[in-house]
C-alpha cells in the first residue's frame, strides 16, 4: 500500500493558511536551512530520537538495543546514528514515550481518518489541511493523491512548500490545492545557497510558472508568499525589498498574501533531542520597531500594504 | 516575552461614581471578606460530612475554624465583617427551643433580618449588604438517621446533601411585588385554614412572616437612606441617598416600576435567597429586565451609560450570580433582546467577578454572539460562559420536563442547568466517586481470579448499581426530613406552586420538578484505568490485577517502570477510539443506571458529567491505575486528566463529543488558552465564535475559557500582593473567582493544567 513518512501532524494550527488547520509534516527536505525549526524533518531516513524529560533512567533501551547503539553519555543517552539500525527494539521497550521514532509511516486511508476528525471545526471555522514539512513535494505523489481526497470530501487544502521540486510535481498536486503557501527566503542566489544549502534560481522559476499558471486558471488556487524573519540572514532590508520586486515584477499580481514571518528559538529543544549544535539558539527575537522597518522595505517595490503581515512572537 | 494575560483598550468606561463603588468592591473582596469556605477535603469529593451539611457556618456553634477549611474564592455574597451574629441569644429557636417545623424556621429567618443592618455604601445606587446567613443562626442537622446512612454511604462512595441549588424565577416577583407575593400567600392561608390542613397552615404562616420580613427589610434600607442623605451635606451624594430610599420605598410595599428598581429589587431578592445558604442561580435576566429598559429609555428616565452602571453595581455585589441570556422563546424564535447587549456591555465595562452564562443556539442574534465573543476574547475570563441551549432542552426533555416549560431551561449554576421557578433542583451537592465502585470490582475480581475483561467490568457495573441503591436511601431520608428541618421558604417566594400548594419546594411536589441529580467523580480516570488494565492486564498479561491494586496502593512507589506503563497507555481525550469509547460506554451506564433509579418524589436520578472541585482534593483520592500519583489531580469532569491530552484542543472536543451529552445534565470543556494565540491575529472573537459554533454543532454543552499564561500565573501564588495579580479572575471550574483568593492547592491544581497553545 502507498504510504508516507509524516514526522507530525499538529491539530488546531492557525499559522498556516486560513481558520483552524490540521497540519501534517512530510519527512525529508532538500534544503537545509541554517534557521530550519523542524531539523528532524529534513533527512529522508530519521530513525530514533530520545527525549530527557520523559526518560527516567531505566536503561531498559539499552538493554533492547542489538548493537548497542545507545549508550548513556553525560548528558543521557546518546544515540549513534552510524550505527542504529532502525529496529525499533528500544522504542518497545521504553516504558515513557522517551524513545520513540521520529516519522512513522502513514497510509492513505489512516492519514485520511486522522485529519478528517477535524471536518466540523475546518468548516466552521473557514479551515482545512495542510501539508508542510520538511519539504512536502519530495513526496508529491502521496500529497496529489492526499488532496485529491480531501477535496473529494469538501475539505479545504494548502500547500505549505519551500518551491524547491520539479514544477511538474507542482502540476500533478496544484489541481487539489486551494492555497499555495510559497517560501521566498532570500532572493540573493549567493546567499540562498550559503544560508539553505540550495540555489534559488529553480525555486523562482517555479515561482513565475505557479503564478502565470494561476492566472492563466490552470489552477483555483490562491497564492501566499511567506518569509521568514531570520536576523542576520533574511531579516534585511535588501533581501525585503528584493522579495518584493520580484512578488510586483514577476508574479504576475497573483499574490493575495505576504506573511513576514518572525524568528523565534523556541525549537532549541529539538535539537539537543538530535544531539545536533544549531547556528540560530541564540538568536533573539525581533522588535516591533525592526519587523515595521523590514515591513517598509518590503513594500518599497510596489506591493500592496494591505497584503503584507508580520507574524509570530516579538520581543515587547 | 509572554504575557499573564491579553491587554486591550476599554469599550466602555465607568464613570466617576462607579469607580467609587468598584473600588469598595475590590477591597472587600481582595483582603478576603467575599470568601467563600469548605470544610475539608471530605467535602470537596463526597459533599457531606457528619461536620456540615454544604458549606461551612462561617460563625456560631457549627462553624469549622477557618485555618482547617479551603477558601474556594471571592464567592460568598456574604460580606464578613469577622463577628457573629449579634442577636444569636435573641433568636427565637434558641430562646423558645427547636421545633422542626417551617413556622420555627421562619421565625428564625425573620430575626436575622431583623437584626440585619440596612448597609448603604457612599456612591451606592444599588444598595444591599448582609453579614450573617441562616447556618450561622439556626442549627442545620437532618437527624441521626442520615448522619448513620451518611457513614454507610461514603464507605461506598457516595454522599450528598440537599440545599440551594436550584434556579429561581424573579420574573414572578418583578410582575407582583413582594405585595402581590404576600397577597397570595394571605389567600392560600385563608384556604388551607377552611379545610384545616394544619401542616400547610404551619408553611403559610411561615411564609407571611418571611414575606413581611423581607417587605421591613428593604424598608429599612429606604429609611436609612433617607437619614445618611439629612446627614449629609455634598448635594450630589444627598441626590443619591434619596434616589435610593425613594426606590426602596416603591419596591417595600409595591411592585417595582423602573429599570433601576427592578435592579434594585432583583438586588434584595437574590440577598434575602442567598442568606437562607448558597448556591442558586437567578435565570433570565434579560428577560426581565428588557421591558423596564426599553420603557425607561424611551421615555428619557434612563441612559444606557446609567443601564450598564446600575447592573454593574448588581454584578458587584452579587456574588456566585448565576445569570442567564439568550436562548429561545416558547415559539422557538430567538430570545435575544436589547438588554442582551447591555447586560454584555455592562460586564465589559466593570470586568470583575461575574458567572454570566450565554445559551448559544444556532439561530440566534449573530451580531450579540460576535460581540460575546469578543467580549471573551478581550477579557478572557470565560464571562459569558457559552452553553448550548438546544441540548439543554433536549436534557430536560429526556428527563420528562413537561415541553410547554422545558424551553425556559436556565443555567442554575456552575454547570448545570433547571427549570426556572418549576425544578426543586440540589444538583452540585451529590456525588458519586466513581473509584469507589472500581476498587470494589478489582477486589472481587482479584478474588475471584477474573481473567477476562468483560466479567470484570460487569463486576464494576454491578458495584456502581451498589453505590448508587446506597446514596437513594441515603437521599430518601433526607427528603423525608428535608422540608421540615431546613424548608428553603425565601427560596420558595420565587416558584411556581409552594405557596398555592403550601408546600416548600423542598417537600413533596412542592415544584412540579424534583429529580435527584448527582455529580460523577473520577470518570475519565476510571476509563482510563479500566483500558490501562484491559491493555496490560487482560490483553498482554505483563501484571496481574493483584499487582497493580497493591502498586497503587502504595502509589507506585518503587514501580516506576510499571507505573509508566500504565501512563503510557492511550488516554482519554485524544481522539483516540479505543479509549474514548471506553469512556463513553462506561457514562452509558452511569445514565441507565440512574435512569432506572427514583427517588421518594418518584422522579429519577440524572448524572452530570463534572465536579465542581473534588478532582483536587488530592489527600483522600489515592493513586489509580492510569498512572495518575495519588498527590496528583484527578480529571476535571469529563475532561481529560491534565497533561495527558498531548493532541490539541480541537481532539480533546472530538473526544468530549463522542460522549451522547442529551443523556446528563451538563459537562463542560474547559479551556486555559494561552494568550499569546492571538498575537498577531486580526479578528480575534472570530477564532472563538467559529470554534464555539463547531463544537455545539457536535451536541456539546459548555465551554469554559480562559485565557491566561499558566506559568506566568504560578508567581501569583507566592505573591498576592502584587497589584498586577489582585484582579486576575478566573474560572476555575463552574465558578468564578479571583485568583487571589483561592485555596492554595486549588490554585496550584489551576496552574497545572493544560494549557493550550491554539484553539
Amino acid at each position: 500500500m502507498e504510504t508516507a513518512s509524516v514526522f507530525d501532524i499538529y491539530r488546531g494550527t492557525t499559522h498556516d493558511g486560513p481558520g483552524l488547520r490540521s497540519t501534517v509534516f512530510f519527512q525529508s527536505c532538500p534544503l537545509s536551512c541554517r534557521w530550519c525549526h523542524n531539523p528532524e524533518g529534513i533527512t529522508a531516513a530519521p530513525g530514533v530520537w530520545w527525549e530527557a524529560r520523559s526518560c527516567i533512567g531505566c536503561m531498559l533501551c539499552q538493554d533492547a538495543c542489538p548493537v548497542s547503539a545507545n549508550p548513556a553519555g553525560e548528558t543521557g543517552i546518546h544515540i549513534d546514528r552510524e550505527r542504529c539500525i532502525r529496529c525499533g527494539s528500544c522504542v518497545d521497550a521504553c516504558p515513557t514515550g522517551a524513545m520513540s521514532f521520529i516519522a512513522r509511516e502513514w497510509s492513505l486511508p489512516a492519514l485520511l481518518d486522522e485529519v478528517l476528525r477535524d471536518q466540523a471545526f475546518y468548516q466552521k471555522t473557514g479551515g482545512g489541511v495542510t501539508a508542510s514539512g520538511g519539504e512536502c513535494m519530495v513526496q508529491h505523489a502521496f500529497v496529489a493523491r492526499f488532496f485529491q481526497e480531501l477535496k473529494a470530501q469538501g475539505v479545504n487544502t494548502a500547500l505549505d512548500t519551500s518551491g524547491f521540486a520539479a514544477f511538474s510535481a507542482f502540476e500533478e498536486v496544484l489541481p487539489y490545492v486551494d492555497y499555495v503557501l510559497y517560501d521566498l527566503k532570500l532572493l540573493d542566489a549567493s546567499a540562498h545557497r550559503q544560508f539553505t544549502g540550495q540555489d534559488n534560481s529553480f525555486i523562482l522559476e517555479n515561482a513565475r510558472k505557479i503564478a502565470s499558471a494561476v492566472k492563466e486558471e490552470r489552477f483555483r488556487a490562491e497564492l501566499w508568499i511567506r518569509t521568514p524573519l531570520i536576523p542576520g540572514a533574511t531579516a534585511t532590508a535588501e533581501n525585503l525589498a528584493a522579495i518584493g520586486d520580484f512578488i510586483a515584477g514577476q508574479m504576475e499580481g497573483q499574490v493575495r498574501r505576504w506573511e513576514l514571518c518572525a524568528f523565534n528559538n523556541s525549537c532549541i529543544t529539538k535539537y539537543q533531542r538530535l544531539g545536533l549544535p544549531w547556528a540560530c539558539q541564540d538568536v533573539p527575537l525581533l522588535r516591533k520597531e525592526e519587523t515595521e522597518a523590514l515591513r517598509k522595505a518590503a513594500v518599497s517595490g510596489g506591493v500592496d500594504n494591505e497584503l503584507v503581515f508580520v507574524t509570530g512572537l516579538l520581543r515587547e | 516575552m509572554s504575557k499573564l494575560k491579553n491587554t486591550y483598550e476599554p469599550a466602555f468606561v465607568p464613570g466617576s461614581r462607579l469607580k467609587q463603588v468598584i473600588q469598595y468592591n475590590q477591597e472587600l473582596a481582595i483582603s478576603g471578606r467575599r470568601n467563600l469556605y469548605t470544610a475539608d477535603s471530605d467535602q470537596l469529593v463526597y459533599h457531606w460530612t457528619d461536620k456540615a451539611n454544604g458549606i461551612v457556618p462561617q460563625s456560631g456553634e457549627w462553624s469549622s475554624p477557618k485555618e482547617t477549611s479551603f477558601s474556594l474564592g471571592d464567592h460568598a455574597c456574604r460580606v464578613d465583617i469577622g463577628v457573629g451574629f449579634p442577636a444569636y441569644d435573641e433568636v427565637p429557636s434558641h430562646l423558645e427551643g427547636y421545633e422542626a417545623t417551617p413556622l420555627s424556621w421562619a421565625k428564625d429567618y425573620a430575626c436575622l433580618l431583623a437584626n440585619s443592618p440596612a448597609e448603604i455604601h457612599p456612591f451606592e445606587s444599588i444598595v444591599g449588604e448582609f453579614h450573617w446567613e441562616m447556618n450561622e443562626v439556626r442549627k442545620y442537622y437532618f437527624g441521626d438517621r442520615v448522619h448513620e446512612l451518611g457513614h454507610e454511604v461514603r464507605a461506598l462512595g457516595a454522599g450528598g446533601t440537599s440545599h440551594g441549588h436550584t434556579c429561581l424565577d424573579l420574573g414572578i416577583g418583578l410582575r407582583e411585588g413582594w405585595c402581590g407575593i404576600l397577597a397570595r400567600i394571605e389567600k392560600s392561608l385563608a384556604l388551607y385554614t377552611r379545610l384545616e390542613h394544619p401542616d400547610k397552615i404551619n408553611y403559610l404562616q411561615g411564609l407571611k412572616i418571611i414575606c413581611t420580613a423581607i417587605m421591613d427589610y428593604i424598608q429599612k434600607h429606604a429609611d436609612r437612606a433617607l437619614a445618611l442623605a439629612e446627614e449629609t451635606d455634598d448635594p450630589a451624594q444627598k441626590e443619591l441617598y434619596l434616589f435610593v430610599a425613594k426606590d426602596c420605598a416603591q419596591i417595600a410595599s409595591g411592585k417595582p416600576e423602573t429599570y433601576h428598581q427592578a435592579i434594585q429589587w432583583i438586588q434584595f431578592a437574590i440577598m434575602t435567597d442567598r442568606m437562607v445558604g448558597h448556591g442558586n442561580g437567578y435565570g433570565h435576566l434579560d428577560l426581565y429586565l428588557n421591558d423596564f429598559f426599553l420603557k425607561d429609555t424611551a421615555a428619557g428616565l434612563l441612559t444606557r451609560q446609567d443601564a450598564r452602571e446600575y447592573l454593574a453595581e448588581l454584578f458587584l455585589k452579587v456574588r456566585g450570580q448565576h445569570f442567564t441570556i439568550c436562548g429561545r422563546l416558547k415559539d422557538g424564535s430567538d430570545a435575544t433582546n436589547e438588554m442582551s447587549r447591555v447586560i454584555l456591555e455592562s460586564y465589559d465595562m466593570v470586568d470583575d467577578y461575574n458567572n454570566l452564562f450565554l445559551m448559544w443556539h444556532k439561530d440566534m442574534d449573530q451580531e450579540v454572539f460576535s460581540y460575546a465573543c469578543d467580549v471573551l476574547a478581550r477579557h478572557g475570563a470565560s464571562v459569558p460562559t457559552f452553553c448550548n441551549y438546544d441540548l439543554m432542552v433536549d436534557c430536560e426533555l429526556r428527563s420528562g420536563v413537561d415541553p410547554e416549560v422545558a424551553w425556559t431551561v436556565a443555567v442554575g449554576g456552575c454547570q448545570w442547568f433547571s427549570i426556572p421557578g418549576r425544578e426543586y433542583c440540589d444538583q452540585d451537592v451529590n456525588s458519586i466517586v466513581l473509584l469507589d465502585p472500581m476498587w470494589r470490582a478489582m477486589d472481587r475480581a482479584i478474588q475471584t481470579n477474573t481473567s477476562d475483561f468483560e466479567v470484570f467490568y460487569q463486576m464494576f457495573v454491578e458495584e456502581f448499581k451498589r453505590t448508587t441503591e446506597a446514596l437513594r436511601i441515603f437521599k430518601d431520608a433526607q427528603y423525608e426530613v428535608l422540608d421540615k428541618i431546613w424548608p428553603e421558604m425565601a427560596t420558595s417566594l420565587h416558584f411556581h406552586g409552594p405557596i398555592e400548594r403550601g408546600t416548600d419546594i423542598t417537600g413533596h411536589r412542592g415544584v412540579d420538578v424534583q429529580y435527584t441529580s448527582v455529580n460523577i467523580l473520577g470518570i475519565p480516570n476510571v476509563a482510563d484505568s479500566m483500558y490501562a488494565m484491559k491493555k496490560l492486564v487482560f490483553e498482554q498479561h505483563a501484571y496481574t490485577l493483584a499487582e497493580v491494586r497493591k502498586a497503587v496502593s502504595e502509589n507506585w512507589e518503587n514501580n516506576e517502570v510499571m507505573r509508566q506503563r500504565f501512563l503510557h497507555q492511550d488516554k482519554y481525550g485524544n481522539d483516540i477510539d479505543d479509549v474514548d469509547f471506553l469512556l463513553v460506554r462506561i457514562t452509558d451506564m452511569i445514565a441507565e443506571v440512574l435512569d432506572h433509579t427514583y427517588n421518594n418524589r418518584g422522579q429519577q436520578y440524572r448524572a452530570s458529567l463534572f465536579q465542581f472541585q473534588g478532582h483536587t482534593a488530592v489527600s483522600v483520592l489515592p493513586a489509580t491505575p492510569d498512572g495518575r500519583l495519588a498527590q496528583e489531580p484527578l480529571a476535571h469532569g469529563c475532561n481529560p486528566t491534565a497533561g495527558r491530552n498531548t493532541k490539541g484542543l480541537m481532539a480533546t472536543a472530538n473526544s468530549l463529543a463522542k460522549i451522547h451529552n442529551y443523556k446528563f445534565l451538563g459537562g463542560t470543556l474547559q479551556v486555559e488558552l494561552q494568550p499569546k494565540f492571538f498575537d498577531g491575529k486580526e479578528n480575534l472573537a472570530d477564532y472563538i465564535r467559529t470554534f464555539t459554533e463547531a463544537f455545539f454543532a457536535m451536541n456539546t454543552f459548555q465551554i469554559n475559557l480562559n485565557i491566561i499564561d499558566l506559568e506566568k500565573l504560578k508567581d501569583a501564588i507566592d505573591h498576592p500582593e502584587n497589584p498586577e495579580y489582585q484582579n486576575i479572575i478566573i474560572k476555575v471550574t463552574g465558578y468564578t473567582t479571583r485568583f487571589i483568593c483561592l485555596a492554595k492547592p486549588f490554585q496550584i491544581e489551576f496552574c497545572g493544567r493544560t494549557n493550550y497553545e491554539s484553539m
